[in-house]
């Protein structure tokens, strides 16, 4: 302890300026006072200007000028302009069908890119051929032959915009619908089958083409992905009282589905495919269902309640890519899909959340045009700050000083009953002993003592004092004896009347 | 899409949009039809929005996918996202609050802007078990329907009256009006059609140029 005290001890020599001036120094000044930090940094910086000075001469006799200030940016519009040229210059030659060898080389330069798939695609890769393998072998090659047609005409043709792309598979959803029931290569296929068959292709298109044509260059994704981010985050105050949203938040079991529910549609972003993109939407609005039912007397909860709850998830989640999500889901996913079925409904309602939060106003959440602007320019703060929207620590803390409390009565509880117990115990063993007593006092009992067992066997003393044991002998003639075997045939006892006779014979 | 146009031996797909005010018994409409229970803490499901329903007409198995929208007046502006490609709508009043009609009236107006003679209509006089507290006028309400080309229906979901037919008429129609369109369809009246089998021609040209240099690949995999 001392010794760690004495490492941080500084003496006097050590606080002054470097300079030996006599003024004190500062770390902040490298040591030095105020006055010769200052000479000291003059000195750097004509150092440092003279350097830059001579950079400069240098760079002018070449050719390039850096212009420092952004090049990151002046980077990304040099790409944009490169890019928007080799479009023309494509969709020219194109025309002129006459393409010039360094964009061949190029194109299959960036063709082998392509080539060196993401684990997204070989993973789903992988289980479309394991399906592929169930059907028939023509099917099987007419569906691969498809597929990289298609894939091979969108990789080629990179520059068209989006919707051209999103017309390209659309039309390729269509046909390949009519040509599973019509064609006779696919006879035989149930409902079920086909239907698989197509979500599988539609898995894997979208998981390869995903880099080509999410948040394209050639549209304004990335632009409204920013316009809605913003507009969520200047929403940050709305809370689900506003919306009339029958949530409540702040039960700690509830507040579990609604985290689970804002991950759900975060995670939209992170899915390729559109249907694994539906999916998220999916799981997120079950579990806004459950955090519902579990908010109101288990009763299933109608739209009503739902449309309110899923913007409230929306605003508190701001979703990645918000925009270029729904445009791709509606661009490129299997209209059916889209059309019926649970996935399409809550992608609707998702649909509408984003137009719900586009054009909110003081009138949808009823309250007035001053108090809303008031919100948004963040004069004033929801009045509800602080039982509404605590902060993730503060929710913590409190769920924690719930467990605690909770604890702590479960604690004393037990407490308690052990405490009576203990009392139990007592007075059991005060009865037992009256019992006990009165029970001695009825019948008193002398306590003989132990009777020792006799053991006749046991070498005593005493056994000396006896004659010695009796020696059997033969005495008489053999008749006698055998007429004796005779008699202790027929009994137990044979040895007793040998004995006796014996005996009389030695007494004889 | 597809899959009701198909016709045949697939299933018809129809999509049905409930509108309505909040509080004129939407839910508990559907949830009638579908689990056929009243206010019941038994139900099995755990959300009452989206609903399916499987019907068998005429030998004809239809799929109804029922959506449920938020009747709130701040979400009316979202209507148009609901509705769209239904292919029928039950517009549902309480029989006892004249608002709730006039909203009706609204929905239809704004259907027909939008859908034109595509949808089917359905409106529902809900609740008639607060008969004696009718503030719409049954001949009012009937006259209005026709007007528009409507069938009007009343109902009562907690005495199960009404919702079943109301329902199997709906059907009925959006039947009728897929097999209409169905001739109309494939022969391919629509610019989108026609854009499609163009680009399935170009499709197989490409299959066909792939055939020749992916065979071998094909072969060897």
């Amino acid at each position: 302890m001392s010794q760690g005290h004495k490492r941080f001890h500084i003496n006097e020599q050590e606080l002054l300026c470097k300079n030996g001036c006599g003024f004190y120094g500062n770390p902040a000044w490298q040591g030095f006072c105020s006055k010769c930090w200052r000479e000291e940094y003059q000195k750097a910086k004509n150092a440092q200007l003279q350097i830059d000075e001579q950079n400069k001469m240098m760079k002018q006799k070449t050719p390039v000028g850096a212009e420092g200030k952004a090049p990151s940016f002046s980077k990304f519009e040099e790409k944009k302009k490169r890019e928007s040229d080799k479009r023309t210059h494509t969709v020219k030659s194109l025309f002129r069908k006459s393409s010039s060898k360094d964009i061949a080389a190029e194109q299959v330069a960036k063709r082998e890119a392509m080539k060196r798939l993401s684990s997204e695609s070989q993973q789903v890769g992988e289980g479309f051929a394991d399906f592929l393998r169930n059907l028939s072998k023509p099917a099987a090659l007419d569906v691969s032959k498809h597929i990289r047609a298609l894939i091979e005409k969108i990789q080629q043709n990179p520059d068209v915009t989006v919707d051209e792309h999103s017309e390209i598979i659309q039309d390729f959803y269509q046909s390949m619908g009519d040509r599973l029931q019509t064609h006779p290569v696919y006879k035989g296929l149930t409902h079920t089958t086909s239907d698989k068959l197509m979500d599988y292709m539609e898995k894997y298109i979208m998981t390869r083409l995903y880099r080509a044509v999410f948040c394209s260059m050639w549209s304004d994704d990335e632009e409204q992905d920013l316009i809605i981010q913003k507009r969520i985050r200047s929403l940050h105050w709305v809370s689900e009282q506003n919306l009339e949203a029958s949530i409540s938040v702040n039960e700690p079991s509830v507040r579990a589905l609604v985290d689970s529910a804002i991950t759900d549609i975060i995670e939209m972003d992170s899915k390729r495919a559109p249907q694994d993109k539906l999916a998220s939407v999916v799981r997120c609005s079950n579990h806004i269902f459950e955090a519902l039912k579990a908010s109101q007397n288990n009763e299933p909860a109608s739209a009503d309640d739902f449309l309110p709850a899923l913007i409230y998830i929306v605003l508190q989640a701001n979703p990645p890519r918000l925009q270029s999500n729904i445009k791709y889901i509606t661009r490129f996913s299997n209209p059916s899909r889209l059309m019926s079925g649970e996935a399409g409904y809550y992608f609707t309602n998702l649909c509408c959340v984003v137009a719900f939060i586009e054009n909110l106003n003081a009138e949808s959440l009823n309250m007035t045009p001053e108090e809303f602007e008031g919100y948004m320019s963040g004069k004033l703060v929801p009045r509800d700050s602080k039982e509404g929207h605590i902060c993730e620590g503060l929710r913590l803390m409190y769920q924690n000083l719930a467990n605690l409390s909770e604890l702590r009565q479960r604690h004393e509880k037990v407490m308690a009953e052990a405490m009576q117990l203990q009392q139990e115990i007592v007075e059991f063993k005060e009865n037992f002993k009256k019992e006990i007593q009165s029970v001695l006092t009825k019948n008193p009992w002398t306590i003989k003592p132990r009777k020792t067992k006799v053991d006749l066997d046991a070498e005593s003393p005493a056994t000396d004092m006896l004659p010695p044991p009796l020696i059997p002998q033969i005495v008489g003639e053999p008749m006698v004896v055998q007429h004796d075997q005779s008699n202790a045939n027929s009994t137990d006892m044979t040895t007793e009347p040998h004995v006796t006779v014996t005996d009389t014979a030695v007494e004889e | 899409m597809s899959a009701a146009g198909g016709g045949g031996g697939r299933n018809h797909n129809f999509k049905v949009v409930l509108l309505g005010e909040g509080c004129v018994g939407k839910t508990s409409l559907v949830l009638r039809y579908v689990e056929n229970k009243f206010n019941d803490k038994h139900l099995t499901t755990l959300q009452a929005s989206f609903l399916d329903k499987k019907l068998n007409i005429g030998g004809k198995r239809v799929h109804l996918a029922i959506w449920d929208t938020a009747g709130q007046e701040r979400f009316h502006a979202l209507g148009p996202i609901y509705y769209r490609d239904s292919n029928g709508a039950i517009l549902v009043y309480d029989i006892t609050d004249e608002d709730s009609f006039q909203k009706v009236k609204n929905w239809v107006k704004e259907l027909r802007k939008m859908l034109g003679q595509d949808i089917c209509l359905c409106i529902a006089g809900n609740k008639t078990d607060l008969e004696k507290d009718r503030h719409v006028p049954v001949a009012d309400a009937e006259e209005y329907a026709a007007s528009v080309g409507a069938k009007h229906f009343h109902t009562s979901a907690k005495l199960n009256r009404g919702i079943e037919e109301m329902f199997l008429d709906v059907s009925k129609r959006m039947l009728d009006k897929a097999g209409d369109e169905n001739p109309r369809n494939s022969v391919g009246g629509g610019g989108r059609q026609s854009t499609s089998r163009k680009n399935v021609v170009i499709v197989d040209d490409d299959a066909q140029q792939h055939q020749s240099s992916g065979g071998g690949c094909c072969s060897s995999g």
